[in-house]
C-alpha cells in the first residue's frame, strides 16, 4: 500500500509538472493528489534526500553485497588476523575496518549485515500495515460489536512487553532465520498500526463523499478500499515508515540478546554482541556494527519525519 | 556419581567457563617471601554455602570448599601431584578390590575433643546414605554392599545401616563392595566420606549451623550472607597442619568487586578471576598472579546414537574433524590463554595422565584434515552443528572451532546454542542431539580412571557420545580388577588407546586456574580442583 503512494505515484507523474513548469495552465486543470502533493514538498527537504541516499545505499548493500567487497565475511584466520586494527587508508579492502575476535573483516561483515536488517525492516514494516491495517479499517469502518471485539483483542496483544513476547515465541524456533524474526515482530507489532488505522478511518468514514457513495449505491468493499482507504492512509504510512527504523533496532536487539538471528546469518545485532566481550582491547570491533546500525535506523526515522511533514501538514 | 558429576559441572560451568580471557602463560607463586605470622588469618573469595555445612551435604563450590577444611576423611589428595595420601587412616589394605579393612591412626580428635573411631565413620557414613536424610552427595555411597536397602531407588528404606561396614574396635572397621572397584580408595578422598562426631545426632540441623569436625580447621562464625570464619585447629593430627591462623571465607556476589578488592588488598586470595579482568589481571598482579593447569577438560562429544554418526566407517571422519581444530591459536587468541590445547582425553595433574595419548589427531593438520574426511566418506548432509549452552562463554570458541573446521575441511559448520546449560543438558542427557556437542569433564577424583570409564564405558551416566566399544569396556573391566592403584591407572592408559582410533570425542583444552593473592599473604598454591592449598597459606609478619 504504502508504494502506490510514495514511490509508484511520484515515479509516473512527478517529472510532468517539473519538465512543463513554464507552461502551467494545463497542469492547473488536473488536481494534485495527496502523495503528489507530499512529493513536491519532499524533493526540497534535505533531510529527505540524506536520508533517501543512505537508504538506498543499504538496499543497495543488502541485495548486492558482493559489488562493496570481495572478502568472504564467514572467513576468519584467528592465527593472522585476531582483533589485528583497521587500516584507514585501505579503502574498501578486508582490513579497512580491522578484523574482529574470530578473526573476520569487520568491513565484510558490516557490509553483508545489512541484508537482514533491510529485509526484517522492510518485511515487517509491509506485514504490520498489511494486518493493523487490515483490522484497523474492519474495525473503524463497521464499529459496533466487531470494533468492540478488534479494539480489545488489540489492547491485549498490545500489552506484551515486545523483548517478552519475542523471548516466547523466537524460543519455540529451534532454528532461527530472518523469517522467524519477522514473524515474530509482526505477531507483536500490529496492534500500532490498527489503533492509528481505526482512529483515521472513523474520521474519514464521516466525510461526505463516503456518505455521497453510499447513497449512490456503492458496495462496502468499493467504499473501503476506493474511498476511505486512500484517504485514511496517510497516518498509517507517517507511523509504519517511523517505527521502520525501530524494527531494525529491535532485530539487533533480539540477535544482541542470542535469541534473534543466528550464525550463519550476519547480522550487526549478533556482532555487537561479540564485539562488547573485547571491547577493552579492541573498541573498533564495536564501532562499526554499532555505528552502522544508528546510521540505518536514524536514516529511517529521518525519513519517517519527512514524509510525516510532507503527508500531514498540520503537524509542521 | 552421576548426580555428583553433573551437579559440580553446572557450578564449574560457569564459575570456571566464564573465565573466557586472558592473555599471555607463564608460572605461578614465587614472590618475594618475607617472615610468615603462624597466628595470622587470610581471606578467600567465597560464596554463601547452599545447604547446611554438612560434609555429604555441600556439592557446590561455596559449601565444599569450607567442608575441606573442617574435616578430614580417611586419606586425601597430595595437592601437588595428586597421589594418594593416608590422613585418618593408618592403612587400608585389601586382597581382592572389593572388602577392605581400614586401620586408623590414633590421637585424631574433633574440635570438641572427642576422638575419632572407626564409629565415627561407619555411623556417618550411613547417615549420609540413608536417603532419609537427603544428602546431595549420597550416591558417593553406592558401591558399598546394602546402599539400596538404606537408599532404595523409591520409598522408605528397609534398614537404618549399610550392610557393608562392620566396626570392628576402636580403630578398625571394614568395608564390603558389590564389586571390585580398585580405585575405592581414591573415592574416599571426597569429603563425603568425612567422619562425623556424636553429637551430630543429636540435632543435624543444629549442627549444619555449627559444625565441628576434624580437619585443620575448626569453625567459628557464619555470618550469614556474609562470611563465615574458621580458625587453626590446634590438636589437628594431619600431616598438612595450617601454616596460619585461620581463614575468613567472604561472600561475594561479582567477581569484579572481589577482584577489586584483592588489587587494593582487602582480600587475599581470589578463586577466580573475573572474564572482563583477565586481560589485565597479568600485569596488575604481577608474580602474584596464578595461572595453571586444572582437572577438568573441554571436548566435542558426537551423537553416535544418531542415524547418521551411527556408521562405523566415520572413525576417520571424526579423526579429520579433529585434525581441522587449530587448538593452539584458538586458545592463545579467543580464550586469551586461559586454556592449555589437549592432547588427550586425561587432563594432567590426575594419576595416571599419559601426554600425546591422542597422537597426530590432536595435532592442527588442515591437509590431512580434509583427506581423512574425504576417504571415510564425507560428513552427513556436509553440515555439522555444535550444540552449545549459551550462559557459559562457549560461543567464542565454539565459532571459532567452527570456523577453524570450514575453513580445513569445507565442512559446513555451525554453533547450536540453548539458552542454558540445564536445556543444554537435557537434550544431551536425552540423547536428542544429532551433531556435534560440547561436552567436558571436571574430574571427581584426580584418577584417570575418572576421566574415562565414567565418561566412555557403555552406559556410563555422563557417557553423552553412547559410545559403547567392546574394546574399551573389556581394558576397563580388567583395570577396575586390578589390586592397586597404580595398576589401575596404567591399564586405564591402555583403554585410552582405544579412544584415539574410535574418537567418540574430540580433545579440546583444559581447563586453567587463573587467580591471583594479596601482598598480605605468599606461598599459595591452587590444587588440581582449582581450589588453594589452604593450609599452606603464610600470612606475612607486617
Amino acid at each position: 500500500m504504502p508504494d502506490l503512494i510514495t514511490k509508484n505515484a511520484p515515479a509516473g507523474d512527478g517529472e510532468t509538472p517539473a519538465e512543463r513548469v513554464v507552461v502551467p495552465e494545463p497542469q492547473a486543470e488536473k488536481p494534485r493528489s495527496l502523495g503528489l502533493d507530499a512529493w513536491h514538498d519532499l524533493r526540497k527537504r534535505p533531510v529527505f534526500i540524506i536520508s533517501a541516499v543512505l537508504i538506498v545505499l543499504l538496499v543497495l548493500f543488502a541485495i548486492a553485497p558482493g559489488l562493496f567487497t570481495s572478502v568472504d565475511p564467514r572467513a576468519g584466520d584467528l592465527s593472522k588476523h585476531y582483533l589485528s586494527k583497521p587500516n584507514y587508508l585501505h579503502f574498501f579492502q578486508g582490513d579497512w575496518f580491522g578484523y574482529d575476535g574470530q578473526g573476520r573483516s569487520i568491513y565484510a561483515r558490516m557490509i553483508y549485515g545489512a541484508r537482514a536488517s533491510v529485509v526484517v525492516g522492510i518485511c515487517v514494516t509491509a506485514g504490520v500495515t498489511i494486518v493493523g491495517g487490515l483490522l484497523g479499517m474492519v474495525a473503524g469502518y463497521y464499529g459496533g460489536w466487531v470494533d468492540t471485539i478488534v479494539s480489545r483483542f488489540t489492547d491485549m496483544v498490545f500489552g506484551i512487553p515486545l523483548l517478552l513476547g519475542a523471548l516466547v515465541i523466537l524460543n519455540a524456533f529451534s532454528v532461527r532465520t530472518i523469517w522467524s524474526v519477522v514473524f515474530a515482530l509482526v505477531v507483536l507489532g500490529w496492534t500500532q498500526m490498527t489503533r492509528v488505522m481505526r482512529g483515521s478511518v472513523i474520521t474519514v468514514k464521516q466525510s461526505d463523499y463516503v456518505t455521497a457513495a453510499k447513497a449512490l449505491g456503492a458496495g462496502t468493499g468499493r467504499i473501503m478500499f476506493k474511498h476511505i482507504l486512500p484517504n485514511a492512509i496517510a497516518p498509517v504510512i507517517v507511523v509504519a515508515t517511523i517505527a521502520l527504523g525501530g524494527y531494525i533496532a529491535a532485530e539487533a536487539t533480539l540477535s544482541f540478546l542470542g535469541i534473534g538471528l543466528q550464525d550463519p546469518t550476519i547480522s550487526w545485532g549478533i556482532d555487537i554482541n561479540s564485539a562488547q566481550k573485547v571491547i577493552r582491547q579492541a573498541p573498533f570491533v564495536l564501532f562499526f556494527p554499532a555505528g552502522m546500525l544508528s546510521v540505518t535506523v536514524l536514516a529511517f526515522i529521518m525519513l519517517g519525519d519527512a514524509v510525516r511533514d510532507a503527508l500531514d501538514p498540520k503537524l509542521r | 556419581m552421576r548426580g555428583a558429576s553433573q551437579a559440580k559441572w553446572v557450578v564449574a560451568a560457569v564459575a570456571v567457563a566464564l573465565a573466557a580471557t586472558a592473555c599471555g602463560s607463564g608460572g605461578s607463586s614465587g614472590s618475594s617471601n618475607g617472615a610468615a605470622n603462624a597466628q595470622g588469618t587470610f581471606s578467600y573469595q567465597s560464596t554463601e554455602p547452599q545447604n547446611p555445612l554438612q560434609p555429604a551435604n555441600a556439592m557446590e563450590v561455596g559449601g565444599g570448599r569450607i567442608i575441606k577444611t573442617l574435616f578430614k576423611g580417611l586419606v586425601d589428595y597430595d595437592p601437588s601431584n595428586g597421589e594418594l595420601r593416608n590422613q585418618v587412616a593408618d592403612k587400608i589394605e585389601t586382597t581382592d578390590a572389593q572388602n577392605y579393612t581400614v586401620t586408623l591412626k590414633s590421637g585424631w580428635t574433633f574440635h570438641d575433643g572427642t576422638p575419632v573411631t572407626a564409629k565415627s565413620f561407619v555411623d556417618a557414613w550411613n547417615w549420609s546414605a540413608n536417603t532419609k536424610n537427603n544428602q546431595i552427595n549420597s550416591d558417593w555411597f553406592s558401591d558399598i554392599q546394602g546402599y539400596k536397602d538404606v537408599h532404595p531407588e523409591e520409598g522408605d528404606p528397609t534398614a537404618a545401616t549399610m550392610s557393608g561396614l562392620k566396626v570392628v574396635d576402636d580403630t578398625h572397621f571394614t568395608i564390603a563392595l558389590n564389586g571390585p572397584v580398585s580405585y575405592f580408595e581414591y573415592k574416599l578422598g571426597y569429603t563425603a566420606f568425612s567422619p562425623l562426631p556424636e553429637v551430630f545426632f543429636t540435632d543435624p540441623a543444629k549442627y549444619g549451623q555449627s559444625p565441628i569436625g576434624n580437619g585443620p580447621y575448626k569453625f567459628v562464625s557464619w555470618e550469614h550472607n556474609k562470611a563465615v570464619t574458621v580458625a587453626a585447629y590446634d590438636k589437628y593430627a594431619g600431616v598438612d597442619k595450617p601454616k596460619n591462623g585461620g581463614i575468613v571465607f567472604k561472600n561475594y556476589s561479582q567477581a569484579e568487586g572481589a577482584y577489586k578488592d584483592l588489587v587494593s588488598d582487602n582480600l587475599d586470595v581470589l578463586d577466580q578471576v573475573d572474564p572482563s579482568d583477565l586481560a589485565s589481571y597479568k600485569t596488575d598482579l604481577g608474580d602474584r598472579a596464578v595461572d595453571q593447569a586444572q582437572g577438568a577438560i573441554q571436548s566435542i562429544s558426537f551423537s553416535l546414537y544418531a542415524d547418521d554418526w551411527k556408521p562405523e566407517n566415520l572413525a576417520k571422519v571424526r579423526q579429520g574433524l579433529s585434525m581441522a581444530i587449530d587448538r593452539d591459536t584458538i586458545t592463545k587468541t579467543v580464550l586469551n590463554g586461559s586454556r592449555q590445547p589437549a592432547n588427550s582425553w586425561v587432563a594432567p595433574g590426575a594419576m595416571g595422565y599419559k601426554d600425546n595419548t591422542c597422537g597426530d589427531a590432536c595435532k592442527y593438520d588442515p591437509a590431512k584434515a580434509k583427506q581423512l574426511v574425504t576417504e571415510g566418506g564425507g560428513v552427513p548432509g556436509n553440515k555439522i552443528t555444535v550444540l552449545y549452552n549459551a550462559d557459559g562463554g562457549h560461543k567464542e570458541w565454539v565459532d571459532a572451532v567452527c570456523n577453524s573446521i570450514r575453513q580445513a575441511t569445507g565442512v559446513e559448520c555451525v554453533g547450536d546454542p540453548k539458552p542454558d546449560f540445564k536445556s543444554s543438558r537435557d537434550l544431551i542427557k536425552n540423547k536428542k542431539v544429532d551433531g556435534l556437542m560440547r561436552t567436558g569433564w571436571v574430574q571427581d577424583y584426580p584418577l584417570n580412571a575418572n576421566y574415562l570409564r565414567d565418561v566412555f564405558g557403555t552406559g556410563a551416566a555422563a557417557n553423552d557420545a553412547g559410545y559403547s566399544s567392546p574394546e574399551f569396556d573389556k581394558l576397563a573391566a580388567e583395570a577396575d580388577k586390578a589390586t592397586s592403584v597404580k595398576e589401575t591407572a596404567d591399564l586405564y592408559q591402555k583403554a585410552e588407546e582405544q579412544l584415539a582410533k574410535d574418537m567418540p570425542a574430540i580433545p579440546l583444552w583444559y581447563y586453567k586456574t587463573t587467580a591471583g593473592y594479596s601482598k598480605n599473604v605468599q606461598n599459595v598454591k591452587y590444587d588440581s580442583f582449582g581450589d588453594p592449598v589452604f593450609t599452606q597459606v603464610e600470612v606475612k609478619q607486617k
